[in-house]
Formats: structure tokens, sequence, C-alpha cells
């Protein structure tokens, strides 16, 4: 499912570059759960930017979902993006001026996976399984953080992605929601989604199959099912 | 689009309708300057041309030294429509005279027009209003425009006198509209029409001194657009007049083909009004490129987050571009019923100033095209690279982006070493640097305003420029009472009569002849119109000695030499409309009085409007003319200056020389010329400063644009200034601050642009009207005026933008996305 082959990334700096992911070879299967961990600045969330499409690797190949990321133009990722990966990024909040629904009902619409007749009760199911379905109508900014959380999710959800990407989605949320959320993972993940999460959740490992380490964009270690493997 | 795009779009345009008010405000007016002034120029271009051709003009009037009778006019009538390029041709005579209107002399001149009474008006021609040509003997038709400066109605008598003195009473019977002339109260001169019948009862039936030819170019039917080719073959048939009739030509008119003769004038003025609309148009469609720009990048976080979630970019991009056409359109509807009416308005003024009735007041179709594809098409042209740019943004470029360029660290960063000399306020100096962070938009805001500026103080500099001319005029004026006299009289005789007069102080006779110019053995070519009016050469003989007279400006050659014979000056309007290769040393005829004499070009000089055209001495004309010196117009100095004095004066010298037999055609202060000149440019002024207004209005949207825009960027540094304990009017402080600083920017840029752009209209306007440059004035108190009004605007425009920044809350600066 994915495929991230020999990847270096590198940043130009004013003084030579900086190599954030170094020479990583990393392979997902389809169905699997993956927590990525490390230290702040180990590399995370420039893996995942990767696997996302967001930024385009310095050399090597990533291939997730059956697309081969390098060969795809912006608008062809843009397509790719809308129909095979969810993203549960900070970064990527809601729009202010769409309500809840709308905010989860709108990569439908850039898809045009879903029905237009359809669209609106699948969102409020969408909802309604992250649990607030009551806050459809609302606007994003009357939502608490925890919230605005969740609606995202539902959102990456919207047009039934096999991949879903999140990158630290429990950071601002007390542990009892957080919990919630993982365990909504976990539910995805039962249903057949392969997830790749970032986090720095002490108690991931119950609920991940497998747990990649990243130091200095290098893979440390990859421990999957309590089986370890060093590199 | 989709569907929920269209939401956001409805949703968006309502969260920032105050900018985008402010966008469809700023199209709306320049587009109605635009609009309005090119459907009044294309409606008038229309009608005044069909309006003029109506009339059938002649391309070509010959007029004959001496008149012929109608007989032999008929017989020349008939063999010359057969001549080569001529397709029409008719006998007519004019002539100008006093008139009394039931008993009562006017001072001001009736212009005849007469034709013979079986003249079947298919050229020259004119519209009576109930009768039809020609008018009983005994009637006379008057021009329609003329009624009220003459004060006639139909029915009325009005008595003429026609050359040769004797006088005929004569009923109004009908009124004419005629478009080819310029109308009666601008030219000061009432319009008659006449037939030949009406002055037979002189016994004298040789009248008639005008052939009026028309002229079209080979295989055509119509009349021909090229004046050269009117002046040869009009050439040929004076030639062919002198060689097979042996009549002396005066001189051949041909006034510039298919224009009326104001519409030059009426051109200029809409041609240059529209270049400043469409400058004006084309400054808010940058301003509004601008400001949806600033929009769109505002916008980029949502952008990145759309395109995660799978939007492209032709999805966004078609989203800002609905936002941009909205805009646009709002604009282009808010301005047409404006632009139609003021267009209407504007329309009706130029009909009056040109005497034409217009068939229709409906501007061309194209005219309407053009206003709703400038207002349609402009604003998304402008936008079209920050629109692509903006939708094209990657998610990588979204997460990235800060809300600021990185051009804007070399502005700051010179400024940064500014905050190191100790003693400069710190909240100024962060105003300055605030200022010039967004380089293109302060450049933007600060040109806007340069613009208005510029052209609002050259609209006043050249207004000041004709003040400047009057008041030249007004100064080298040093005599007090004006006579002209009907025909020529001895000096002797006249200094004799005035002397009697209480309060002449000194009295100067001069000489003015018409005059026509020619190369040798060639017949005089001139632009004058059926009026008389423009192209007109006069000869001034200058006495010696003469006081009230300063030689004008020379532009070759030399001023002439006292009582020096043989020697002429011309102007610089008279060489361009007669031999416009004569050059000082070339020898010209001038015909005098019927003859051809001959004279040498000594000196070219520039004079505006009003110049005689060519001068001589009284020495020079006696002895060209072999008569002895007399003179036609007086100039006379009063012992006290007051108006009172002067129009005593004059009716004194009137009541002096007529009892004594010599006809006066006018006596007047000098006050009354005063009044009459100047009024021309006017027009001209008051439009150029409607654009500065305009402009104006768009450089105050700029600046309040750019101020709020540069705010909304720095929302979270004012969040953090109030977090840290900055006080509200410290904040607002700076803001106003940073408004000032762009007034200020823009006056500076303003400078070298003002200079040039009054130069420009100095000269062009000033070769227009008075055919050469106003002189160069810079209105000093319109500086002081725009200056007072840029700060006390960008205080104003600054200050919503001032008020939201000290307003801002800590909270809703963080929660700012
Ligand atoms: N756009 C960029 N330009 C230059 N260097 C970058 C850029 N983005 C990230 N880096 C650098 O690459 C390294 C990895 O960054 P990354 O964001 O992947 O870390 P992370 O593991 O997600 O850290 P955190 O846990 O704090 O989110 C860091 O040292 C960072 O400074
Ligand atoms: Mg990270």
């Amino acid at each position: 499912m994915i495929h991230v082959g020999d990847v270096v990334k590198t940043y130009p700096l004013a003084g030579g570059s900086f190599t954030a992911i170094d020479q990583l070879d990393l392979d997902i299967a389809e169905g699997e759960f993956v927590a990525i961990v490390g230290r702040s600045g180990s590399g995370k969330t420039t893996l995942l930017n990767l696997l996302a499409g967001i930024d385009r690797p310095s050399s090597g190949t990533v291939r997730v979902a059956g697309a081969d990321l390098g060969s795809l133009s912006e608008s062809g990722l843009a397509a790719w993006r809308g129909r095979s990966v969810g993203l549960v990024f900070q970064f990527f909040q809601l729009l202010p001026t769409l309500t809840v629904a709308e905010n989860v009902m709108l990569p439908m619409d850039f898809a045009r996976t879903v029905p237009g007749g359809q669209r609106r009760d699948r969102a409020e199911r969408l909802l309604e399984r992250v649990g607030i379905a009551e806050q459809a109508d609302k606007m994003p900014a009357t939502l608490s953080g925890g919230q605005q959380q969740r609606a995202a999710i539902a959102r990456a959800l919207a047009n039934d992605p096999p991949v879903l990407l999140a990158d630290e989605p429990t950071g601002n949320l007390d542990s009892v929601t957080a919990d919630a959320v993982l365990e909504l993972f976990g539910d995805l993940n039962a249903e057949g989604r392969t997830i790749v999460v970032v986090t720095h959740e002490r108690d991931i490992r119950s609920i991940v199959g497998r747990e990649v380490t990243l130091k200095d964009g290098r893979l440390v270690t990859d421990q999957a099912e309590r089986a370890m493997v060093t590199v | 689009m989709t569907s929920l795009l269209t939401v956001k779009l409805r949703r968006d345009l309502w969260a920032t309708r105050s900018r985008l008010l402010m966008m469809v405000i700023a199209i709306a007016v320049s587009l109605t300057v635009f609009g309005a002034v090119l459907l009044a120029w294309s409606t008038m271009s229309r009608e005044a041309t069909s309006a003029y051709m109506s009339t059938e003009p002649a391309s070509a009037t010959i007029l004959l030294d001496k008149a012929i009778d109608a007989q032999q006019m008929a017989a020349i009538v008939a063999e010359v429509r057969s001549r080569p390029g001529v397709i029409e041709a008719t006998g007519r005579t004019q002539f100008s005279g006093e008139v009394e209107v039931n008993g009562r002399l006017l001072d001001i001149p009736l212009q005849v027009f007469v034709a013979p009474p079986d003249d079947p008006m298919r050229m020259a021609k004119f519209f009576p209003g109930l009768a039809n040509w020609p008018p009983s003997p005994g009637e006379i038709f008057i021009g329609r425009d003329s009624l009220a400066l003459l004060g006639v109605a139909v029915g009325d008598i009005v008595t003429v006198e026609v050359p040769g003195g004797e006088r005929h009473s004569l009923r109004v019977a009908d009124t004419v509209y005629d478009p080819s002339l310029s109308p009666s109260p601008q030219e000061q001169t009432g319009r008659g029409y006449l037939s030949t019948a009406s002055l037979a009862t002189s016994g004298d039936t040789a009248v008639l001194d005008q052939l009026k030819i028309q002229v079209a170019d080979p295989g055509q039917s119509t009349p021909s657009r090229d004046r050269d080719a009117v002046v040869a073959v009009a050439g040929d048939v004076g030639e062919w007049l002198q060689g097979s009739y042996s009549l002396s030509i005066r001189e051949i008119q041909v006034p510039p083909p298919y224009a009326h003769p104001h519409q030059w004038q009426a051109d200029a003025l809409l041609l240059s009004l529209l270049v400043g609309g469409g400058i004006a148009l084309l400054l808010s469609t940058l301003l509004v490129a601008n400001m949806l720009n600033s929009l769109f990048t505002q916008q980029i976080p949502q952008i990145g987050i759309m395109k995660a979630i799978g939007a492209r970019s032709r999805d966004i991009g078609r989203l800002y571009l609905a936002m941009t056409l909205l805009v646009a359109a709002v604009a282009t509807l808010l301005a047409l019923a404006p632009a139609v009416l003021i267009g209407r308005v504007l329309v009706g003024q130029i009909f009056a100033f040109l005497g034409i009735e217009a068939a229709s007041i409906a501007a061309p179709w194209w005219a309407y095209l053009v206003v709703l594809a400038a207002g349609l098409g402009l604003p998304p042209m402008m936008a079209l690279v920050p629109l692509v740019r903006t939708s094209r943004t990657t998610v990588r470029a979204a997460i990235d982006h800060t809300g600021l360029p990185s051009s804007a660290r070399t502005a700051t960063g010179a400024l940064a070493r500014l905050s190191r000399i100790p003693g400069l306020d710190r909240g100024l100096l962060m105003a300055l640097r605030n200022t010039v962070r967004r380089p293109a938009r302060f450049l933007l805001a600060a040109g806007l305003l340069a613009s208005a500026g510029t052209v609002f103080v050259a609209g006043v500099s050249l207004s000041a420029g004709v003040a400047a001319i009057e008041q030249q005029q007004t100064t080298q004026r040093d005599w007090d009472v004006d006579v002209q006299l009907a025909r020529p009289a001895s000096i002797e005789e006249v200094t004799r009569l005035l002397g009697q007069v209480p309060d002449v102080s000194r009295v100067e006779g001069w000489n003015r002849v018409p005059t026509g110019v020619a190369g040798p053995g060639q017949i005089p070519v001139t632009r004058t119109y059926p009026d008389q009016g423009h192209g007109r050469v006069t000869l001034t003989a200058l006495p010696s000695g003469a006081t009230t007279f300063r030689p004008p400006k020379l532009l070759e050659g030399r001023w002439l030499d006292p009582a020096e014979t043989g020697a002429v000056v011309l102007n610089q309007i008279t060489r361009n409309n007669t031999l416009p290769d004569v050059r000082v040393g070339d020898s010209v005829q001038l015909l005098i009085g019927g003859s051809y004499t001959t004279w040498r070009v000594v000196g070219i000089v520039e004079e505006r409007g009003g110049g005689g055209g060519a001068y001589a001495t009284a020495e020079g004309l006696a002895a060209a003319t072999g008569q002895p010196q007399r003179v036609n117009q007086l100039r006379i100095a009063t012992a006290s200056h007051d108006e009172q004095t002067r129009v005593g004066v004059a009716d004194a010298l009137d009541r002096a020389l007529t009892d004594a037999g010599i006809e006066v055609a006018s006596a007047a202060s000098v006050s009354r010329m005063e009044a009459i000149s100047g009024g021309h440019l006017g027009p001209v002024i008051s439009i150029v400063l409607a654009i500065a207004v305009a402009m104006g209005v768009i450089g105050g949207i700029g600046l309040a644009s750019t101020m709020s825009a540069n705010i909304l960027d720095r929302t979270r540094e004012f969040g953090v200034m109030h977090a840290i304990g900055a006080r509200p009017e410290r904040v607002r402080r700076i803001v106003t601050a940073e408004g000032i600083f762009l007034a200020l920017a823009s006056i500076l840029v303003a400078i070298l642009p003002m200079l040039g752009l009054t130069l420009l209209l100095g000269t062009g306007l000033g070769n227009l009207f008075f055919s050469a440059p106003l002189p160069f004035v810079i209105s000093i108190p319109a500086i002081a005026i725009w200056i007072t009004i840029a700060i006390l605007g960008a205080v104003l425009a600054t200050e919503a933008a001032a008020t939201r920044a000290s307003r801002l809350t800590v909270r809703e600066a963080l929660a700012y996305l």
C-alpha cells in the first residue's frame, strides 16, 4: 500500500543544505496501523508530507495507494489526494466560512465520488461516527479544539480513502479526548484502512500494530507486534 | 465551481464586503468618467459630421475680386460643373453690416448670406423652419440661434445695411437652422439669409462674388476628404476663371473637409478627457487587481486546506475569477446609468458649442460595447496574474506562507539601521518601516495619490497659464477706448476731431485691412469657413512711433524697421494657414483692395489668437497701394482710466466722428474686450479638474485599502502589541503616521510628473486654442491645496484602519486565519 524507497529529502539552507530524511526505506502493507515516533526535529512531519504528496523527495521513490507520486502533476496529486488519502494535520484546520457539515462535504464535492443528493447524509453519518453530530450546522470557530479535530477526521474520511495520514491528531487534546480519537483510529483500522499516525502519545503501542522510530531522518527502530527489528 | 464553493464564495463576499465595495466604487467612478466621455465623443463625432455634411458644404469657395451678375454666374456655374473633379457648383455672395431691429441700432453686426432666388439649394444648404427658399423680395430669414442675440422675432422689421451703404428694411419671414456655421452667440454675430431679389432695388445687378464648388476624388460622387486635392481642383478652376473670363480671384477658401468649424476643438477636448478617463480607469483597475491580490493572498491558508482535500487549481481559480467578475459586473452596472446620463449632459453642451441639433443623442452601439468590455474585461485582465498564481499555490507553499514577501526584508533592513540613531521616536520609526514593508503595495498607493495630485496641479496651473496670458495682455494694453471706423479716414482729420472731445489724452490711429497671402503668381488660399471667422488674414499697418503696440515674440528673422517699405512680418498662424513653407527673405503677394502687392517677408512672429496675422509699417502700406496713409482703427488713452470715463469718452467719440460724417463701426471701452476673451479654455480646465477629483477618489480608496490590507497582514502583530501592553492610542498613532508617510511620499513622487504634465498640457492645449504654448506656470496655491488635501485625506482614509488596529483584541488576533 505504501512504499518508500531510498528517499532523501534535503532542505536548501543559507549555507549549504539540511538533510531532513536520509536514505529512508519503508514499506507499509494494506490494513496496517503504523505510528511514527521520535524526538522533535527528527523528520516525522517531513516523512508524512512526502507520503501525502505535499513535498517531493530530493531523490528516491514514494508510492502510495497504487500511485507513484513522483510521476503525478500538481493537479494529478490533488485528484489522487481527494480519492485516496485522508489527511488529519494540525495545519489543515476547517474552512472558517463553511459549517462543519459543509466542511465534511467539501472533499466529496471536489472528487465527485458521492452523488450530490447523498453528500449531506454521508456527512451527518461521519460526524455521528466521530461523535459531534449535533455540531453539524455550526461554524468551526464556535467549536472547541477537540471538536474541530474530530470534524477534521470526519472530513478526512469523506471519500472513504484507503489510507489515512495523521500528524499529531491528539496534540491539543486532553487525555480522555485523545484516547477517544485514538480509539476511533483503531476502529477505522479494523475496517481495513491503512493508517499512518505521527504521535507523542505514550500508550500508543496498545493500539497500533507497528511503531517506527526516526532519529535525524533515519529509521532507528521498526517494532512490529512486539518483534524487534534493528536496522 | 462546485456548489459548496459557491456557498463559500457567497460567505466570503459577505465577509469582505467593505473591501469589495471599495473596489466596486473605484472601478465605477473611473468607468463613469471614461464611459461618459466615450459615449459623448462617439455621439458627437457622428452627429457633428452628419449635421455639418447635411448642408452639403462647399469644398472650396472661390472669391471673385469683383461681383458679377446672376446671368454670367449661372453660365460659369454650368461650365464649372463639368470640369474635372467638380461635382456641384453654385454662385453666392455674403456681406456683413450694421443692423437695426424695429428701428433700434444694434452693436453687433449681421452676417448675411445671399443666393439667387432660383438657386436649387443642392449645396451650401441651410434649413428654413417653415417657408421654402427663396424668401420673397422684402423678406429675410434669420438664423434661429441669432434670434435671442438680435432680440428679434418672426414678423419684426430689421433694417440691413448692404454693401454700398444702402439700407433695406426687411420683414423677418422665417428662421433658419444652419449647422455649417459656428453658433451665432459665440461669434457675437447675427446671421441672415436673403435672395438677390431683395438686393436688386439698388439697381446694381452685379452682386455675386462667390463661386462655391464641391470637389470629389476621381471616380467618386461624394465630396473629397482630401484638402490638398480640393485645393488643386479649386486652383485649376480659379486659373480657368482668370484665363477664360478675365476675372480676378481674390482668394480661394478651403476649410478642412468634413469638419464643422468647432469640431476640432470639441474633438481635442473630448479626446484629452478620454485619455484622462482611460488613465483613471487603468489606475483603478490596477488598484483593484492589487486589492484582489491581497484578498487572494489572505486566503492562501484556506487554499492549502482545499488543495489537501482534493481541490485542483482549476476549482480554486474559478472561485476567485467569479469573485473578480462579480466586482467588475457590479461596478459596470453601477457605472452604466450615470455614464449615460453624464454623457448626455456633456454631449448636449457640446452640441450647443457646435450649434447643431442632434438627430439622436443615443451613442452608437459600439461605444456601449467598449464601455461594457472595459468594465467587465479590464479587472479580470489585470487580476489574471495574481489570480492564476494564487490558485496554483501548492499545499507546501501554503504551509510556508507567512504573509510577507521576501523582498520586504531589504527595505526594512535599511530602515532598521535608522533605528540606531538615538532620539528618534520608536513609534514613528515603526510606522515608517511598516509603510515600505510591502513595496509594491506602497508604490501603487503612492502612485495613485501622486497621479491625482499631478492632474489636479496641472489643471489649476493651466488656468493660471491662461490667466497669465490675460494678465500680460491687460498690462500691455495702455489705452482705454477702441474705435473701429467703417471706412479708413485721414489721421489728421480724426486727430483734430478727437482733440475737441474732453478727457482724451492721446490718439493713435492704425489701419487694418483684410488681405490674402499668396506666393508669387499664385491665388491666395486660406482655410476660411463660410462664417469668415477662422483663418482670415488682416494686414496691420503700424503708425510710426506706435506706443500701444509691442512687437510679439520673434520666431524667425527680425521685426520691422521704422518707416520701412516693402517689408512684411507674418505670424505663425498666417504662415501655417497660407504658405506653410515660406521663409524669411521670401517674396509674397498680399492682395489689398483688389490688387496684388509684392512684399518681402522679414520676420515670423508668434501670437496667441486675436493677432492680426501680418504686419507692415503705415509707410509700407501707403507705398504698396500708392495711397496716402489712412486709419480705420483708433486707440485712445483717456485722462483717467475708470470705467465711467472710458464709456463716456467712447460715446462722445462716436458722436463727434458720426457728426463729422465719419462712420463708426464700434466705439467701446477696452474692458469689454477683456470680458469676451479667455473663456475658451474654461471647459477644458473644469474637465481636467473633474478627472483630478475622480483620480482623487481612486487615490483615497487606494490609500484606505492599502492601509487596511497592511493592518490585516499584521493582525497578529497588533495582537501581540496589545498583549505586551501597547495602549490603543499608541497603536492608532502608528497607523495614522503610516498613512501620512504614504501621502508625503506621494507628494514627492508627484513632483516630476507634475512639472511634465503641466508643460505637456500647456503646450498641447496652448497650441490648440491659442496657436502657441501657454506660458509655463505652476500654481503654488494648487500645490498647497493638494498637500493639505493629501494629508487630510490620508488621515481620513486611515481612520477606519487605525480604529480597527487599535481595537483588535488579543483573542481576535490569535484566532485569525
Ligand atoms: N521547510 C523547511 N526548511 C528547512 N528545514 C526544515 C523545513 N521543514 C523542516 N525542516 C527541518 O527538518 C527537520 C525535521 O523537521 P520535521 O518538521 O519533520 O520534524 P518533526 O519530527 O515533525 O518535529 P516535531 O516533533 O517538532 O514536529 C527539522 O530539523 C527542521 O528544522
Ligand atoms: Mg512535526
